[in-house]
């Protein structure tokens, strides 16, 4: 039962911060079905950042692991802000712009870390490695039953997730902030008339699912390989797609959403475990997340309700 | 007076009105992009020119400086076509579903699920070779029009999300075939599903042509006969008119007495198909075997090359067969000048980045003719 809450925690989560990064981007009406490329660029960039760091830096190795999120995020921001140009600046289609994007993602990442394994480390390897993130452990809370795995043996990037998460939600729901970003996806011609500027308003919207999306990446980097490796594209993108849109577009039920998809995935492979079964039952598993949402989406989707204005290039001119 | 400067009048020619102006931009986007290309090679210290002849060369478009044994430019050119067979099919599927509002990003799974139904249904068969091919299209048409039929019903009953259920069924498919291979068809050598046997394969390999031993794409002239019969369909048939009345307005379209649930579940049949197509001749034509839980990023890659052929049948035929030059050539390239072969893939989606954002091109050049008329 432990292993089910701590593995599944450490999946779930990260697939939250990314999922949040896509309510940013699609609550503000811009469709982001890049998620899968930026978060394999943040963890690009996180991977690229450390593996220079580690390097040039002689001090403590656990604040260049903490250094390399914000790396992470950095880089998630910089591809975002392509998906931002391409999609408010140049009127590109927002689901063919995410697509290309992811597709670019993966090319350009491929390429960078070969060419600088290649150049700079003199190894021919698509891959750098990480050191394993720390983990700990809060004394008191661990004891309860059940409920204290939550406080066991997680991994610490683990609060800055919640932390993160928090903040963003309350930026999102409770601030005029928020309110801004939430009426350029529903009605972007009320915002205009309020005095809103709704292309200033999306590009950062879409910054900062970038950088959310990185952050998650790198966490994924960290907990799934501990390096970063082109197999970092493994869908969790589209998964974090997915879950916020099972979560109505919705901080809150996204959560649920992305705890359910995990601990579905780490309860399947106790349960391949216990039967006995062959590893490659695995995939029967894996499988589980999205057979649940599609079968969901089928009863729900009349009362799924996304951002009014979602995918509509802005257009002044029309109200 | 002011003179429009060189690079706007160099926009008007791209990309301004007047005749061929979709094909123009795409022009101008191949263009701008092996530019692109080119000055990437510069920073890396290589002669672009260079690379670009032996990019050519290794498609067969151009010939090489010397060949291996019964190797020549012909067989270049026909292993060339050999992998654009597949890419041709999935980038009709892509642009037959866009041409009707349809966003299809189910091709990489179509082509999972259609190559392993041929693969365990008639791969491992022994049937008679000429049978056994024609059931393999077969198959892979059927297999890929159920899953088509299945996106089109849930958008048009449920009013799901056409992209949503892809994406959900991409995976699904990917790790359900992944499960199957893994327990019941592994090669425990190349960790990847049985070789299916070569009756049903529709690409013969080292086929000897007179002293030459050659790749023949049987499905090929399927795939040309598939882009002419595409064109006919939109362009002089009815069902053709109503899917791109549905696609350029779906409510117009229903008010003028049109089937729209019907028209969209037809054309996701139509589009199935052909993905299905493009799965069988992919895993039973360029390659032999499936390779557990990896969706075929040539999925992926037929909706950028779709765009770049405007999303019309014969524009998908050149764009295939361009993107595939520069797949196929990037070998040899990459051997012959120490480039890594990752270049290639970053060149075509620079391409494809450019041909996403036509549209702002070709805005873009209106400005600036406007620009030089009030001048």
């Amino acid at each position: 039962m432990n292993t089910i809450i701590i593995e599944g925690l450490s999946f779930s989560l990260p697939l939250f911060i990314i999922a949040i990064g896509g309510i940013y981007s699609e609550g503000s009406g811009i469709t982001n079905l890049a998620l899968e490329g930026l978060l394999g660029f943040g963890a690009f960039f996180g991977g690229l950042s450390y593996a220079v760091l580690s390097r040039t830096f002689a001090g403590d190795p656990t604040v260049l692991i903490y250094a390399s999120l914000g790396f992470a995020m950095i880089g998630g921001a910089l591809l975002a802000l392509l998906h931002a140009l391409m999609c408010i600046k140049f009127k590109a289609n927002q689901v063919i712009s995410g697509v290309v994007i992811n597709m670019l993602s993966v090319a350009l990442t491929a390429f960078l870390a070969n060419q600088i394994n290649a150049s700079f480390f003199g190894q021919p390897s698509n891959k750098f490695l990480l050191e394993v993130f720390p983990k700990a452990t809060i004394p008191l809370l661990s004891n309860i039953p059940i409920l204290g795995a939550v406080f066991t043996d997680f991994y610490t990037f683990e609060l800055i997730i919640v932390a993160v998460a928090l903040f963003m939600a309350y930026l999102l729901y409770k601030t005029p902030t928020g309110m801004h970003i939430r009426a350029c996806g529903d009605n972007p011609h009320a915002l205009a008339a309020a005095g809103g500027n709704v292309q200033k308003v999306r590009f950062w919207s879409v910054i900062a699912s970038g950088a959310l999306a990185g952050l998650g990446g790198m966490c994924f980097a960290y907990s799934i390989s501990t390096t970063f490796s082109p197999n970092i594209y493994m869908g969790f993108g589209y998964l974090a797609i997915a879950a916020y849109i099972f979560g109505s577009w919705k901080i809150g039920p996204t959560f649920l959403a992305c705890i359910l998809f995990g601990f579905a995935r780490s309860g399947g492979y106790v349960l391949v475990q216990k039967l006995k079964l062959p590893s490659s039952y695995g995939d029967l598993v894996l499988t589980l997340p999205y057979i649940v949402t599609l079968v969901l989406l089928l009863f729900f989707s009349s009362t799924n309700k996304p951002p009014r204005a979602l995918g509509e290039v802005y257009d002044q001119a029309k109200r | 007076m002011k003179r429009t400067s060189l690079l706007k009048r160099l926009f008007i020619l791209g990309c301004g009105k007047g005749r061929h102006q979709l094909l123009r931009t795409s022009l101008f986007c191949i263009f701008l992009s092996l530019l692109a290309g080119a000055i990437l090679l510069l920073l890396l210290g290589k002669n672009p020119l260079e690379a670009y002849t032996s990019i050519l060369q290794g498609a067969g478009i151009l010939p090489k400086s010397r060949y291996a044994g019964r190797k020549s430019q012909l067989t270049d050119f026909m292993s060339l076509l050999n992998y654009t067979t597949p890419m041709v099919f999935a980038a009709l599927s892509v642009a037959v579903a866009l041409k009707c509002g349809i966003f299809n990003i189910c091709v990489s799974g179509i082509m999972v699920f259609s190559g392993f139904m041929a693969t365990v249904l008639v791969g491992y068969s022994n049937l008679d070779p000429f049978l056994a091919k024609i059931l393999v299209v077969l198959i892979g048409a059927l297999s890929g029009a159920l899953i088509g039929i299945l996106i089109g019903y849930l958008k048009h009953r449920f009013n799901m999300n056409e992209v949503v259920v892809a994406i959900m069924l991409n995976y699904i498919i990917s790790y359900v075939v992944s499960f199957f291979i893994q327990t019941r068809f592994i090669d425990p050598i190349t960790r990847q599903s049985v070789a299916v046997g070569q009756n049903a394969r529709l690409t013969l390999f080292d086929h000897p042509v007179g002293n030459l031993k050659m790749e023949i794409a049987l499905v090929f002239p399927l795939a040309l006969l598939a882009v002419f019969a595409i064109k006919f369909m939109l362009d002089r048939t009815r069902f053709g008119f109503e899917l791109k009345a549905v696609g350029s307005n779906s409510k117009a379209s229903k008010y003028a007495g049109i089937h729209v649930g019907k028209a969209v579940v037809f054309t996701m049949l139509i589009s199935g198909s052909l993905a299905g197509l493009a799965g069988v001749s992919y895993y039973l034509g360029s390659n032999a075997s499936i390779q557990p839980r990896v969706l075929p990023s040539l999925g992926f890659d037929a909706i950028a090359v779709a765009l770049l052929g405007n999303t019309t049948p014969i524009g998908s035929f050149f764009a295939s067969l361009l993107v595939m030059v520069f797949d196929c050539g990037t070998t040899y390239m990459s051997s012959r000048m120490q480039v890594l072969r990752e270049i290639a893939a970053l060149i075509t989606s620079i391409l494809l980045l450019f041909s996403a954002i036509g549209i702002f091109f070709r805005n873009l050049a209106d400005r600036f003719e406007q620009e030089a008329e009030e001048v």
